[in-house]
């Protein structure tokens, strides 16, 4: 049997058979069956996975009347950045970024963001914030966020006023590390309604968060509580709640969210709690395992937000980017993989935007 | 009671997260004059691997991991005592492992399962910290003359340093005394195999696994 062209999930390019990519399917969709305790992809799915796996074409689409929105997060710093993460380091102004995703790269959404990214440092700077998005906003055309991680461990030692709860466990201090947790969500939560409603008030269209529960559990619920707090002050913002991984990571391990354990979530069920919360749409993520297929990789994502898109009464955005959605973790991420993953979660998963 | 009801107390007391229990066990052990060290291996070190095996299930999550070691440390406090009157000990033959997020690097709560579940497994662990710098991690080497230094990067950006600490380590003269082992999200066995590093472990689980299998052959 020919061999196929395809990658690993570290972006190693490999050539693998029919049946190996098949078999690697078959185990992928079985895994993320087993852990979130949801059905695995059927045979059709299967083999319209396999198509477009084992295209011939280096790049695919999806069929046309299947598009469907494309939004983008990270703001100017997939231009801009050039740390070893993801960017181009191509330095450019907040406003020719806006500009050139709006009218080059076909992006139906663009948000603003802060070099850092993340909620807690845009507090200092935020009437600067203020003025940008002002400014922007008179220029561009398509819905125009900003955009910012919770990023809660910004929140704790030596960064942030709390004790950091990983070395309190380290220490047995198992309460303590648990009462840090709360703590800082609850400061989350707040600094979120500060940064959301004034920028909201700016003439932002929304706020997309990123990488929710990036610190655990306790950071997923201070994102929920801030994003109540901001649907409560702005009930016509436009709030996308986008996730840092498939599985709530249980840092906390018991703290909830309207009566509900948000440790061991997966995505079809963090979407009912980012809907309760107040969130537009969802953004749901898989994270990528370097050391499987590119074919294991995305026929587990496949069926992690196939269920989630079943259950879910908000729109649900898949994160498609570096290391997730299939996609292989590498700064630069190979087009052959990020199309047939983008295909896949349009025509498999029936997402409604990427 | 019979070692067997002991050992079943054990675990149990170890999965329920009960100090308390752990150190009745660990006194009736005592009291009632049964092998303690089949009561540790047989009945604590077992409930841990369980939950360290629900912890990769994420079944139980990192508070419920550290509740488990911390009633199994409480009766350790109990038996090592007695352990060192009979002259026994439990598997700490197993030697010595230096770990550490390696340097640039600040992500620390895998290493520090791993850790945890090394200790568990027999090991004496040296967890050093995180971003540690890479001659500080040679420096540990020399002064604590591990069997094994294992060390995480969570970014694409840092694990190349785990490359250069194979170099160091060969530039210190200590790299064929010991294994090395390198994890995290981005580390794959392929990298493992292209700097030369003995171990590549996924996860907690697993490094147990491979490090308990690489001992014991020794």
């Amino acid at each position: 049997m020919a061999d196929i062209y395809t990658r690993m999930g570290d972006g190693k390019r490999v050539t693998m058979t029919k049946q190996q990519i098949l078999d690697d399917m078959q185990a992928g969709t079985a895994d993320a069956a087993d852990m979130a305790g949801v059905p695995i992809l059927d045979a059709n799915e299967l083999d319209k996975l396999l198509d477009i796996i084992a295209d011939k074409n280096r790049i695919v689409g999806v069929e046309p009347g299947n598009e469907v929105v494309l939004t983008y997060d990270i703001g100017q710093l997939d231009f801009t950045g050039d740390n070893g993460n993801s960017g181009n380091g191509v330095d450019m102004g907040r406003l020719e970024a806006a500009l050139l995703h709006e009218r080059a790269l076909g992006a139906d959404t663009f948000e603003l963001a802060h070099a850092d990214y993340s909620i807690k440092p845009v507090k200092p700077v935020i009437s600067n914030e203020m003025q940008t998005m002002e400014e922007i906003q008179n220029e561009i055309v398509i819905p125009y966020f900003y955009g910012a991680m919770p990023n809660m461990g910004l929140y704790y030692a030596p960064d942030g006023p709390y004790s950091n709860p990983a070395d309190l466990m380290r220490e047995f201090k198992i309460e303590e590390s648990m009462a840090a947790s709360e703590a800082a969500a609850e400061h989350l939560a707040r600094d979120i309604e500060f940064v959301g409603t004034k920028i909201i008030a700016a003439g932002a269209d929304g706020f997309n968060f990123d990488t929710t529960a990036s610190a655990g559990d306790a950071d997923c619920v201070g994102t929920f509580k801030g994003v109540e707090a901001l649907r409560k002050a702005c009930p016509d913002a436009y709030i996308n709640v986008g996730m840092a991984g498939e599985s709530v990571m249980g840092i906390h391990g018991m703290i909830e969210y309207d009566g509900q354990v948000v440790a061991g979530l997966y995505p079809h069920q963090q979407c009912k709690l980012a809907e309760k919360a107040g969130a537009n749409v969802f953004g749901a993520v898989v994270n990528t395992n370097t050391s499987r297929s590119l074919a294991w990789n995305l026929a587990r994502s496949v069926t992690f937000v196939k269920e989630c898109v079943k259950e879910s009464n908000i729109p649900v955005h898949v994160n498609m980017g570096m290391g997730v959605g299939g996609i292989p973790m590498c700064e630069t991420a190979p087009n052959d993989a990020v199309t047939r993953c983008n295909k896949a979660m349009v025509e498999i998963a029936k997402v409604d935007g990427v | 009671m019979s070692k067997e009801s002991l050992t079943q107390e054990a675990k149990a007391a170890v999965m329920s997260y009960n100090n308390k229990a752990a150190v009745e066990v660990a006194n009736k052990a005592i009291a009632e004059g049964v092998d303690i060290v089949d009561v540790i291996q047989d009945g604590f070190t077992k409930g841990m691997t369980e939950v360290g095996t629900l912890f990769e299930q994420k079944k139980v999550y990192l508070p419920h991991v550290m509740a488990a070691a911390a009633a199994m440390n409480a009766a350790m406090d109990v038996l090592n005592p007695e352990l060192e009157k009979l002259g026994s000990t439990v598997e700490s033959a197993l030697g010595t492992v230096v770990i550490c997020t390696i340097e640039g690097d600040i992500h620390s709560i895998g290493k520090d399962i791993v850790a945890i579940m090394l200790k568990v497994t027999g090991f004496d662990v040296k967890n050093i910290g995180r971003d540690v710098p890479l001659d500080q991690i040679v420096e540990a080497c020399e002064k604590y003359k591990p069997v094994a230094v294992g060390t995480s990067a969570l970014m694409t950006s840092t694990m190349v340093h785990q490359k250069t600490l194979e170099e160091k380590l060969k530039a210190a003269g200590v790299r064929d005394k010991l294994l090395t082992n390198v994890g995290g999200a981005p580390v794959t066995q392929m990298w493992a195999d292209e700097i030369g590093a003995d171990l590549y472990t996924e996860n907690a689980s697993d490094a147990t696994a491979k490090f308990a299998a690489a001992f014991e052959k020794k």
